[in-house]
């Protein structure tokens, strides 16, 4: 079973501060989508996984392993596309991806089978043979992309893999890890910008904000959900079936599931009525409200 | 252990062929065979008028032999600064690069160690460098071969050998520098004044200052090279001359001081590539 796991990790450049504490464990395959403005420390967590930095502080393990340690065996099963890349410029995309094979220990003869496999699915087959270093800005995201598929890995690390794709190959990229996601066999951790990408695929939503995890949710598809916010919270607080079919307190935050018959202002209405006042009230699928109220 | 050498050897095979297919390979092997050319057309030149070249010497009844070293000497002389210039074309960025060029988030993730990575580049940048300068000497020794109807085996040997040692001593110095910067052009220009200036001027103002001979310079050491033709001094302040070649001590010595070049800047440049982040 694949895993990765962040122990109250920090990383610091200089005077500044980029992860602060930061823990996180990923131990069943899914999604996990890090969404966060620039700055947020969502490239440097990819980073510490991904052995391309180290942590100042904590621990960062993938399967077991330390990444800064013993790169060879923590990452055997790990592809990764962190930032944009850049790769040799005068090797072909088919010598660059039987390095990498090669690498991930995969037969001479096996390579080119699984070269043909990864370059079918990000549509490069017809570029195999062309440098690297004639490559577009585009070109080279899906290179990175067939690179980090090389050996089928059980851990998929994605900073950004849409940046500079046009329209067509951002939806082929997004059905690409869709459909790899659905195979519920690996773990994906997918850092983006695009709120609405991570929504689209990813079964959990981190938002990272100034080095820290700011929200951890699972990534609710159900309209029946809400999240309301209150200045304070009484000591005993009660919502009757007819209004929620489930509800959980978290901090100043109300996450309930309403009653099909009930409506947000009736819900609103009994809170007040119960003295509480509330700050705002958002869909639990409204990850777009939650981020912008976290950021700003 | 069978895996990192199996590793090692792919890697190395890779920057191999990145290195012998870039701009900096054909440059040096065109540097390579424009100073075989002149050098061939010198030797050519001035094979049966060597008096015009050291008007000071006799060179009356000079045996062929004798002929020979001195035109081994003026070959490996020239030689010197090609291992120099490769250094500065293949090693300067050779770590930096990975930085600067981004190649290193494309192969800091990869399951292979961080010092498999840079020794294989290492091996691969000895072996490009070997390649180009081995040029100049296959010209030198057929124009030897044309010339005096055979090669002195010994000499030729000896400073061939003493080449690759210094081939393998100054790319790790090269690696070492290359391994400080993070940026391409700090690491040309650091490389660059520490070969052409820092270690010429320590080498002048330690001769001049103690009288003593910086043996212990990188560039100094290396004068081996063409010392095991004929042991002269090319420092204008010193007066041994002699047409003998050098010593075996001073090989020794020559090497030695090669060698610990080449084992301290690798084993720094490994520890200080271990620790670099990409930010």
């Amino acid at each position: 079973m694949p895993s990765v796991e962040l122990e109250h990790v920090s990383k610091n450049y200089g005077q500044i501060q980029a992860l602060k504490d930061v823990s996180l464990n990923l131990s069943e395959p899914s999604c996990i989508g890090i969404l966060g403005p620039n700055g947020a420390g969502k490239t440097t967590l990819l980073k510490i996984l991904t052995n391309i930095v180290k942590p100042s502080s904590g621990k960062a393990m993938v399967n077991g392993r330390n990444p800064s340690h013993e790169p060879e065996k923590a990452l055997t099963d790990v592809g990764a596309l962190v930032e944009q890349p850049e790769f040799y410029p005068y090797l072909t995309a088919r010598e660059l991806l039987t390095f990498v094979a090669r690498i991930k220990g995969i037969s001479r003869s096996n390579a080119e089978d699984e070269i043909k496999r990864v370059s079918g699915l990000t549509s490069i087959t017809s570029y195999l043979d062309r440098k690297a270093g004639t490559f577009s800005r585009g070109m080279k995201q899906r290179l990175s992309l067939a690179s980090a598929m090389i050996g089928d890995p059980e851990i998929l690390i994605l900073d950004e893999p849409t940046f500079g794709l046009d329209p067509k190959g951002m939806k082929e990229t997004r059905d690409l890890i869709r459909k790899l996601n659905s195979e519920r066999k690996r773990i994906i951790i997918l850092s983006t910008h695009l709120i609405n990408e991570a929504q689209e695929i990813c079964d959990r939503i981190v938002i990272m904000n100034e080095g820290i995890i700011a929200y951890d949710t699972m990534n609710s598809r159900d309209e029946a959900g809400i999240r309301i916010e209150v200045s304070a919270l009484p000591d005993h607080l009660e919502i009757p079936d007819r209004l929620a079919v489930d509800y959980r307190i978290d901090g100043k935050m109300i996450i309930l599931r309403k009653n099909l018959n009930a409506t947000n202002s009736e819900i609103i209405e009994h809170l007040q009525n119960l003295g509480l006042k509330i700050n705002w009230v958002v869909p639990q699928n409204d990850i777009e409200n939650i981020y912008v109220s976290i950021v700003s | 252990m069978g895996n990192n050498i199996r590793n090692f050897a792919i890697v190395t095979s890779y920057y191999f062929k990145n290195y012998y297919r870039s701009k900096s390979f054909y440059l040096m092997l065109i540097i390579s065979l424009l100073v075989s050319c002149l050098m061939t057309y010198f030797s050519l030149r001035y094979i049966n008028s060597m008096s015009q070249l050291f008007p000071r010497l006799n060179f009356s009844g000079i045996g062929n032999e004798t002929k020979e070293m001195i035109f081994g000497y003026l070959w490996s002389f020239v030689l010197l600064d090609l291992p120099v210039f490769a250094a500065v074309f293949f090693g300067s960025s050779a770590v930096s690069s990975e930085i600067e060029n981004k190649t290193a988030f494309h192969i800091f993730p990869l399951p292979i160690g961080r010092g498999n990575l840079l020794i294989s580049k290492y091996i691969a940048a000895v072996a490009v460098t070997v390649i180009t300068v081995m040029v100049y000497v296959f010209v030198q020794a057929a124009v030897f071969v044309y010339l005096f109807n055979g090669l002195l085996i010994t000499a030729f040997f000896q400073s061939v050998g003493l080449l690759m040692i210094f081939i393998f001593s100054i790319m790790a110095f090269t690696f070492l520098i290359s391994s400080i910067f993070n940026k391409n052009t700090y690491a040309y220009i650091t490389v660059f004044l520490i070969y052409f200036l820092v270690f010429n001027a320590s080498g002048i103002i330690i001769e001049f200052l103690y009288k003593s001979n910086p043996f212990y310079l990188l560039n100094i050491s290396a004068q081996i090279i063409d010392k095991v033709y004929i042991n002269i001094s090319a420092s204008p302040f010193s007066n041994s001359f002699s047409l003998a070649p050098a010593g075996m001590g001073e090989i020794i010595r020559s090497v030695a001081v090669m060698i610990i070049y080449g084992v301290i800047s690798i084993s720094t440049a490994l520890i200080i590539f271990d620790q670099k982040e990409v930010k």
